[in-house]
């Protein structure tokens, strides 16, 4: 908030030099964060934390100044000089709830002269950034900005009945505020209104029905203390932040109620003449009994990690007005009504910490016995799916949790997704992120479909993440790992268009990095991917991800140049699937391999013909791989060649070349036999 | 031995075409230091045996031959050698870029989240977890925060159903943590929240980390020099560190954590408005409120915690522009980020 130098100093007895009083206070916690010029005073930008009502106006932050040794607090100059008629004669004061209202001040000035403020007076109100009004208005800001109490000041010939009745609305009573608008209250909102209707919303806003005017005579004005949760509800309701509401709704001053009333009181005379009718009409006169707040010095020292010096301590509390009263090791404190953030020993530790200086207590590392550290939870997990991402190759993406309806409903046609409801935002901030995502591929393919229309020739991203499930009326998370591949792979000379085998083997590295083996590839049917060019990857009978092309569909709705393979695995799944490899004898004997080309139907999937083969072959046969696949001249449209080489190696002893022919040869005739194939 | 003059130049020749390698220029040298008509040490050889007595000279001479013959083979050898090479060199462009398998990049705050894990893991820190979903009394409740709360207003939060919400920080986990671990707890909280603000410096969906130590005798010094030495790792140990005074619901004493602006080492720069601080952290003792709400004893034991936007420290370590950028999925930014240590 903005302040004015010269005001706070007004004060203050003694002149600290204004660069030490902003240090100061800045290192006391009331941060001064811009210091400008502006005439003969100093514009500083305080930031003053929520908690601290009491310091959001001139004389909490010289209070603040006097603690931190920078001068002392000057007492408050009250005097108000009254006229014959007794208040009670021109207004009349009910406060019908007491709990929304605890205390509520008026007092009456006759025959004011509303005019423009002095220019002095206008000059420091704008500097703090308020719009000067007319003098009574202007001096209810000034003593706002003065001492932090809101107040306000009615026309006291518009209050019909020269009634002030604190009391809530009715439901849907109307109230036009001095913004203009008009608005409709509940029965919740607190009202301050006359013998008819409401002239202000309580602790918020006043009404124009009331409003001070060019021809106002007699004014009526305002000091209360409202319930804090009241005002914030009625503020929050209606929309409404104001200066009273932000003070209110973080506690007033209870006592300055009717100090404020005098202040203004008086300011108001000085500026538009008039006179103060005798008296104070005050629901609330008595105040609560003072909480008291006591604590020992040696644990305060001992919270803190050094001796905290008992002279300075009190001195610092004394400056607070916190009365501070010594017997033996233990300090207690009474908190003035001013202070509503004070409740526990350790709130009082803070005031004595921070005029300590929190740069004054020495640094030291905690000093009990370190054990190991780990990373517990989900995180071994997610951060082994990050490194397998980056060592497929994949640069790792993040992208937004929620989405968009049409982008959930277009990527949750999986088995991975169709695991719960979908989890609706009931506030988004937009229609692009009003649900959460079901799977990754919400946010991936929308990040393929970007890099892809800005040129990239290449798109391999990934990304780990949570989705999230309704079951139940419960929100379930799960960890995911989705991979994106589009445009073209392979090293410059050679580049070829992505397909489906090139996302298989990413997908299947990263299912290597995760210690994942022993899976199964199918056709799978899932709407989100491509008809007949996707597959899921079942590990002990559990589908543990699903790889494919982008589905039509899902490709539309992305607005996708061009076609994007994507892949999808359930982290949590392939976690219990992964192993821990143990030792292997290395081989002693030396290997034989022998090519193999078989001419089959293309119905034979690479799997099953790899199991024939095995099964066909002697106990040493130790691997089958992939050399060559062949479409084409000589081949029919629904067969295929395929090489693979088979490598022989016994246990036991050298094999030599004869017994691996024989071998061999037998295998080719049964296999011949068993699946109807030919190996030309 | 009159041949041992031989035996030294043999070796000397030897070590010389070993060093000389493929390079013409250096077999050339070589050639002209050992076999050149005028000067070669051959030549010079060969007039000693002139100097010998009668008896030495046979053996001498024999000596001398085989060295000449294996002087002009290896010499033969090694320009061919030469050549050759020069032939690939002319084929070969080493400049052209290799056939390279594709690098991976992790995301920049994955790379600063692992940089902060690291340096706590190193002082006895665990790092925990916890849902991103979240209930009232976990987000806000037990943190000091009650219904109405005020200070609830700085963290607009995104509702779900049946009063579930999007943890608005990663400070619901410290509640999760006391409730379940044993004492003494050392951990940091990196995580993903949520809070319904979008602009240049807002991200709906951004990152923190927070740190929490609650044992017997944690004090406040504690916290200092554990955030001195945490910030100074990860930027510059030059650094200076300025705890101001601050107020959070969940702290009490509360702070915010300044460090020198590491853009200009506090000489005052864009970046940290001429102030030469840039705010990082903010930190404190951890309320009582909310170890009683945790069913600890604040009169036994004590604790702090902090917390910093994991995204910020991304933006100020690789000095990025827009807190955004981070979620767009754009392969050139996030490629920059190929080979960075990890």
């Amino acid at each position: 908030m903005k302040m004015s130098l010269a005001w706070i100093r007004d004060h203050l007895e003694g002149a600290t030099p204004a660069d030490e009083l902003a240090k100061r206070l800045t290192a006391a916690g009331m941060n001064v964060e811009v210091r400008e010029p502006s005439g003969d005073d100093e514009v500083w930008d305080v930031d003053v934390t929520t908690n601290r009502p009491d310091a959001m106006n001139h004389r909490g932050l010289a209070r603040e100044a006097a603690a931190a040794a920078c001068g002392t607090l000057k007492p408050l100059a009250i005097k108000v000089t009254e006229g014959a008629t007794p208040v009670g004669q021109l207004a009349k004061l009910t406060v019908e709830d007491a709990q929304g209202c605890p205390r509520y001040c008026a007092r009456v000035v006759r025959g004011v002269k509303v005019g423009p403020s002095p220019a002095r007076l206008a000059e420091r109100l704008e500097r703090c950034g308020v719009r000067p009004i007319n003098n009574v208005v202007d001096a209810t800001n000034y003593v706002l900005l003065d001492v932090g109490h809101p107040l306000h000041a009615f026309d006291l010939a518009f209050l019909k009945g020269q009634e002030i009745r604190v009391r809530r609305a009715r439901a849907g009573e109307p109230i036009t505020t001095l913004d203009g608008v008009e608005r409709k209250l509940t029965a919740e909102d607190l009202v301050i209104a006359d013998a008819s209707r409401a002239v202000a919303v309580a602790g918020v806003m006043g009404a124009a029905n009331s409003e001070i005017a060019p021809s106002t005579r007699d004014v009526l004005i305002e000091s209360a203390y409202f319930d804090p949760r009241s005002v914030r509800l009625t503020a929050r309701r209606l929309g409404l932040k104001t200066e009273a509401s932000h003070r209110f709704e973080r506690g007033a001053d209870r006592a300055m109620a009717r100090t404020a009333v005098d202040l203004a009181a008086e300011l108001i005379v000085r500026l538009a003449g008039g006179e103060v009718a005798a008296g104070v009409l005050d629901s609330g006169p008595e105040l609560p009994a003072p909480r008291e707040i006591s604590f020992s010095l040696a644990r305060l020292s001992a919270f803190v990690g050094c001796e905290m010096p008992k002279d300075r301590t009190i001195r610092a509390l004394a400056a607070l007005d916190l009365a501070p009263q010594i017997a033996g090791d233990t300090i207690t404190c009474t908190v003035p009504a001013h202070r509503v953030d004070l409740e526990l020993a350790e709130d009082v530790y803070e005031e004595v910490i921070r005029h300590f200086g929190y740069d004054n207590v020495p640094s030291a590392l905690p000093s009990e016995a370190v054990r190991p550290g780990a990373r517990l939870g989900t995180w071994p997990l997610t951060e082994r799916g990050r490194d397998a991402l980056a060592a497929v190759g994949a640069a790792e993406a993040f992208t937004y949790a929620f989405v968009s309806e049409e982008i959930e409903a277009a990527t949750s046609g999986s088995p991975l997704a169709d695991r719960g409801g979908v989890v609706a935002l009931d506030n988004p901030l937009s229609a692009r992120m009003a649900v959460m995502r079901r799977s990754l591929l919400a946010g991936l393919a929308e990040a393929a479909g970007g890099n892809l229309r800005r040129g990239a020739e290449r798109v391999l991203l990934g990304e780990v993440g949570r989705v999230f499930f309704e079951k139940g009326g419960k929100v379930a998370e799960e960890e995911r790992l989705a991979v994106a591949v589009a445009g073209s792979l392979g090293p410059w000379d050679d580049l070829r268009q992505v397909d489906f085998l090139d996302l298989k083997g990413v997908v299947e590295a990263l299912l290597a990095e995760l210690g994942v083996s022993e899976t199964t590839w199918r056709h799978a049917t899932a709407p989100v991917l491509a008809a007949g060019e996707q597959a899921e990857v079942v590990r002990d009978g559990r589908v543990i991800a699903i790889a494919g092309r982008l589905g039509d569909g899902a490709a539309a709705v992305f607005d996708l140049p061009s076609e994007v393979w994507v892949a999808e695995i359930d982290l949590t799944a392939a976690a219990a699937a992964a192993h821990v490899p143990t030792f292997e004898p290395l081989p002693r004997f030396p290997a034989v391999t022998a090519d193999l080309t078989v001419r089959h139907k293309l119905a034979l999937p690479y799997d099953q013909l790899v199991a024939a083969i095995t099964a066909a072959a002697p106990e040493w046969l130790e691997a089958v791989s992939p050399v060559v696949r062949y479409r084409g001249e000589g081949v029919a449209n629904d067969e295929v060649k395929t090489t693979v080489r088979l490598t022989y190696r016994h246990g036991e002893r050298s094999l030599t070349q004869d017994e691996v022919n024989a071998a061999h040869f037998a295998l080719m005739d049964r296999l011949g036999r068993e699946l109807a194939v030919s190996f030309s | 031995m009159a041949t041992e003059p031989l035996e030294r130049a043999r070796q000397e020749f030897l070590a010389a075409l070993t060093e000389a390698g493929s390079d013409p220029a250096r077999v050339e040298a070589v050639r002209v230091r050992f076999a050149g008509r005028r000067s070669g040490l051959l030549r010079e050889l060969e007039d000693a045996l002139k100097t010998l007595p009668r008896e030495d000279r046979p053996g001498y001479g024999k000596a001398l031959n085989e060295l000449k013959k294996l002087i002009e083979e290896r010499l033969t050898a090694a320009q061919r050698a030469a050549e050759d090479a020069g032939t690939k060199r002319q084929v070969l462009d080493v400049t052209l870029p290799g056939r390279r398998p594709v690098t991976g990049a992790l995301h920049p705050v994955t790379l600063v989240r692992r940089e902060i894990e690291e340096i706590f893991l190193r002082m006895g820190y665990s790092v925990a977890d916890g849902p991103e979903v979240e209930d009232d009394w976990h987000n806000f409740g037990a943190l000091n925060m009650p219904p109405d709360h005020p200070a609830r207003d700085s963290q607009d939060t995104f509702f779900l159903k049946d009063g579930l919400l999007l943890r608005t920080h990663t400070s619901p986990v410290q509640i999760h943590s006391m409730e379940t671990m044993p004492l003494p707890i050392r951990i940091i909280i990196p995580g993903r929240v949520y809070r319904r603000d979008s602009d240049l410096r807002h991200s709906p969906m951004f990152h923190q980390v927070e740190g929490l130590v609650v044992g017997e005798g944690i004090t406040f010094g504690n916290l200092k020099a554990t955030l001195e030495a945490f910030v100074r790792v990860l930027f510059d140990p030059r650094l200076a560190v300025r705890f101001r005074p601050s107020f959070f619901p969940f702290t009490e004493p509360s702070a915010e954590v300044d460090i020198t602006c590491v853009l200009c080492l506090g000489a005052g720069c864009g970046m940290c408005s001429g102030s030469g601080w840039i705010e990082i952290l903010g930190a404190g003792m951890v309320d009582p409120r909310v170890l009683s709400a945790c069913k600890l004893d604040p009169s036994c034991v004590s604790g702090f915690a902090f917390g910093c936007g994991l995204d910020r420290v991304a933006l100020l370590k690789y000095r990025l522009p827009d807190l955004r950028l981070l979620f767009s999925g754009d392969e050139r930014l996030l490629r920059q980020f190929e080979g960075v240590a990890r």
